[in-house]
């Protein structure tokens, strides 16, 4: 018996989810909402909307704005005065911001291209009825999820046993493989690769990888680019392992450069009275400077993300709910 | 999420044993997992033993030359004497007492804020986008509030200070209308407001998805049914949408009552940005073994709290679950 038909009912109650088969929503009918009701949801969400976007207006007006009024002024929503200085003093020659970004690029595209390789090739024989350690390797996925060796000894492992510390490793290996997205991953393959397909292809002939590579993975694009976005993500905003793992400047990631700036500044800002004479705020490294690196950092997401939303959207709800 | 994590059930067959038989008519499958396995052995698996540190007086030892692993950690881990119940022990004496029951509050309170919070709003924003007429829009107002969700603590941390530093944007408003100044790093009231808006503008667009796709696909038959007898969209949505939406909220909650004792380290950690004086309001449990860790007490100390944490998650998760089981089996994790 095939793992796919062992839970139907259990499937069945959880999921009324008749994705396709759904009548399409119509725009108006009996059962809509009225249209009063539609337009104070709607001024509702756009406000939701604007205060959503708030945070990165913030940063970026501020990264915009002159050094000298911000020091006069404080933080305004309009600025007196802009400027790009800010900007172009972050990309000059040897500013440790260019070595972060390297490090972010570097560690996310080989964590990306690792963890889409480990996953899939995990993933794939979970969905195969005639894979008799299938129960097994779930379970072994599953634990991890359930029970872990603690902070403590994890630090230590990483340090003391794999001495993965201070190396580029640090920066993505041990972000590179999830047992969730494995899962998410397994179910979208048993929902979008039709058996019979597999089936044919092995009649002809076909080898395991080859039906992988050639049958599996072309229908499974939305769930690999899901697991994809989703790794790369996790690997440019990786900010635990770099402070557990690395001490070295010369590795660090964008995030947690831009971390301890944060401190430092926070820390002469807020006792800059105590320090009179001792430190002068004007001599301060530059707010906006700091504020530049901030939107920096969330550029690319957000640059990136108009066109990769619609997919992971999809693979994400088809990967997680659907039997 | 939901079915996607549930294991499958264990097939009927009797015999799956590693007989070389079944490990050379699966020797392609047995080669793709065994990266993947191996991964999980040197990240999950590898550092588990190391749980019995909460046991110990650990102490950093090197091996003598002739010891069959010559490895520090381990050698220090398997040679250090066992103290029992010691390092639970010092988190409860008097001195310290009032600090384990502060950082053990605020994880568990700000999980039931974060739960609960999270969970209303998230169902709310999944209704709402829903029931909008214009697809286009509610497609736009979704985009956006998933957008958050990519955005790293840090960069959060960012903003909180733009807005709520000493010359930020809420005290410059505030200093022009001659209101006293906010201080945020020196005033703890303001922390519970910071993280619970923190975390629902992170979470709550992604946690809608999940609920915006299941109530898409309730037959509107049902909807309809309902419409004829006179329910209300209030009454339609806790008798139709509602107990549609149940099973899956019942198992979010039983992994959210796993992480009960976890927290999301990197807001904890980043938010407060190193101030000492909001330090009873922003440490969580993670937080104190971090910083312990980084301190020069004796690392049996963390374990211990390291060691309550995965434990007690641990059974928990495996308890609720198990009640879950009894009652209403269709909706058990595993």
């Amino acid at each position: 018996m095939s793992s796919s038909s062992a839970t139907p009912t259990r499937q069945r109650n959880l999921l009324a989810l008749p994705f396709g088969r759904a009548k399409a929503k119509p725009e108006r009918d009996m059962l809509s909402i009225s249209r009063s009701t539609n337009v104070v949801l709607n001024v509702a969400m756009v406000v939701l909307v604007l205060l959503t976007l708030a945070p990165f207006y913030i940063i970026i007006i501020t990264s915009v704005t002159s050094e000298a009024s911000l020091t006069e002024n404080g933080y305004r929503l309009w600025p007196e005065e802009f400027s790009l200085n800010a900007y172009t003093y972050l990309f000059r020659e040897g500013s440790i911001i260019i070595t972060a970004y390297r490090n972010t690029i570097i560690s996310t595209l080989l964590g990306t291209i690792l963890s889409v390789v480990l996953i899939t090739l995990y993933a794939y024989p979970l969905t195969r009825p005639n894979f008799r350690f299938s129960t097994f390797f779930t379970f072994f996925a599953f634990f991890t999820m359930l029970f872990n060796g603690g902070l403590v000894s994890y630090y230590m492992v990483m340090r003391q046993v794999l001495e993965i510390h201070n190396t580029m490793w640090a920066l993505f290996l041990p972000s590179s493989f999830s047992p969730f997205w494995v899962f998410v991953l397994r179910t979208y393959m048993k929902t979008n690769v039709p058996e019979e397909l597999i089936e044919a292809a092995r009649i002809d002939g076909a080898s395991e990888w080859r039906i992988l590579l050639q049958v599996v993975l072309p229908l499974s694009v939305p769930g690999l680019a899901t697991v994809a976005l989703f790794s790369a993500i996790g690997i440019w905003n990786n900010f635990f392992n770099v402070l557990l793992l690395v001490d070295r400047v010369e590795l660090y990631n964008l995030q947690y450069t831009i971390y301890s700036t944060l401190n430092n500044i926070r820390f002469l800002l807020e006792n800059a009275s105590r320090m009179q004479g001792v430190v002068n705020l004007a001599d301060l490294p530059s707010q906006t400077f700091r504020m530049a690196m901030a939107v920096v950092t969330i550029g690319p997401i957000i640059l990136a993300y108009p066109f990769f939303q619609r997919y992971f959207i999809r693979g994400l709800t088809i990967g997680a709910i659907k039997g | 999420m939901l079915n996607a994590i549930k294991p499958p059930k264990p097939p009927k067959e009797p015999r799956r044993r590693w007989t070389k038989d079944a490990v050379v008519s699966n020797l392609a499958y047995l080669t793709m997992v065994l990266p993947g396995a191996i991964w999980l052995i040197l990240f999950a698996y590898l550092p588990m033993p190391g749980i019995v540190m909460a046991f110990k007086d650990y102490r950093l030892q090197r091996p003598p030359e002739d010891y069959w692993i010559q490895n520090r950690f381990i050698y220090s881990l398997i040679e250090s004497p066992w103290v029992g119940l010691e390092n639970f022990r010092y988190l409860v004496l008097p001195t310290n007492l009032s600090n384990t029951i502060m950082f053990v509050r605020n994880t568990v309170l700000y999980n039931l804020l974060f739960i609960v919070a999270g969970l209303i709003c998230s169902i709310a924003l999944a209704v709402i986008i829903y029931e909008l007429t214009n697809r286009f829009w509610a497609k736009l107002y979704h985009s956006i509030f998933f957008l958050p969700f990519f955005i790293s603590w840090v960069v959060v941390a960012y903003v909180v200070f733009a807005l709520a530093n000493h010359s930020g944007i809420i005290n410059t408003a505030l200093a022009a209308w001659n209101l006293p100044p906010l201080e945020i790093y020196k005033e703890k009231i303001w922390w519970p407001f910071i993280f619970l808006l923190g975390n629902l503008w992170k979470y709550t667009g992604y946690s809608s998805i999940l609920y915006l796709a299941i109530i898409t696909g309730i037959d509107r038959q049902l909807y309809e049914a309902a419409a004829i007898d006179g329910a209300s969209k209030w009454q339609q949505f806790w008798n139709v949408t509602l107990p549609h939406l149940v099973p899956t909220i019942v198992i979010l909650q039983i992994l959210a009552v796993g992480r009960i004792f976890g927290s999301d380290f990197d807001m904890f950690y980043t938010l407060p940005a190193g101030s000492v004086f909001v330090r009873d309001v922003t440490t969580t449990i993670d937080v104190y073994v971090f910083n312990m860790l980084r301190s020069t007490a004796p690392l049996g100390y963390p374990a211990a709290v390291a060691f309550v944490q995965s434990v007690v998650g641990f059974v928990l998760i495996i308890v609720t679950n198990y009640i879950v089981r009894k009652t209403r089996p269709e909706m058990a994790l595993f």
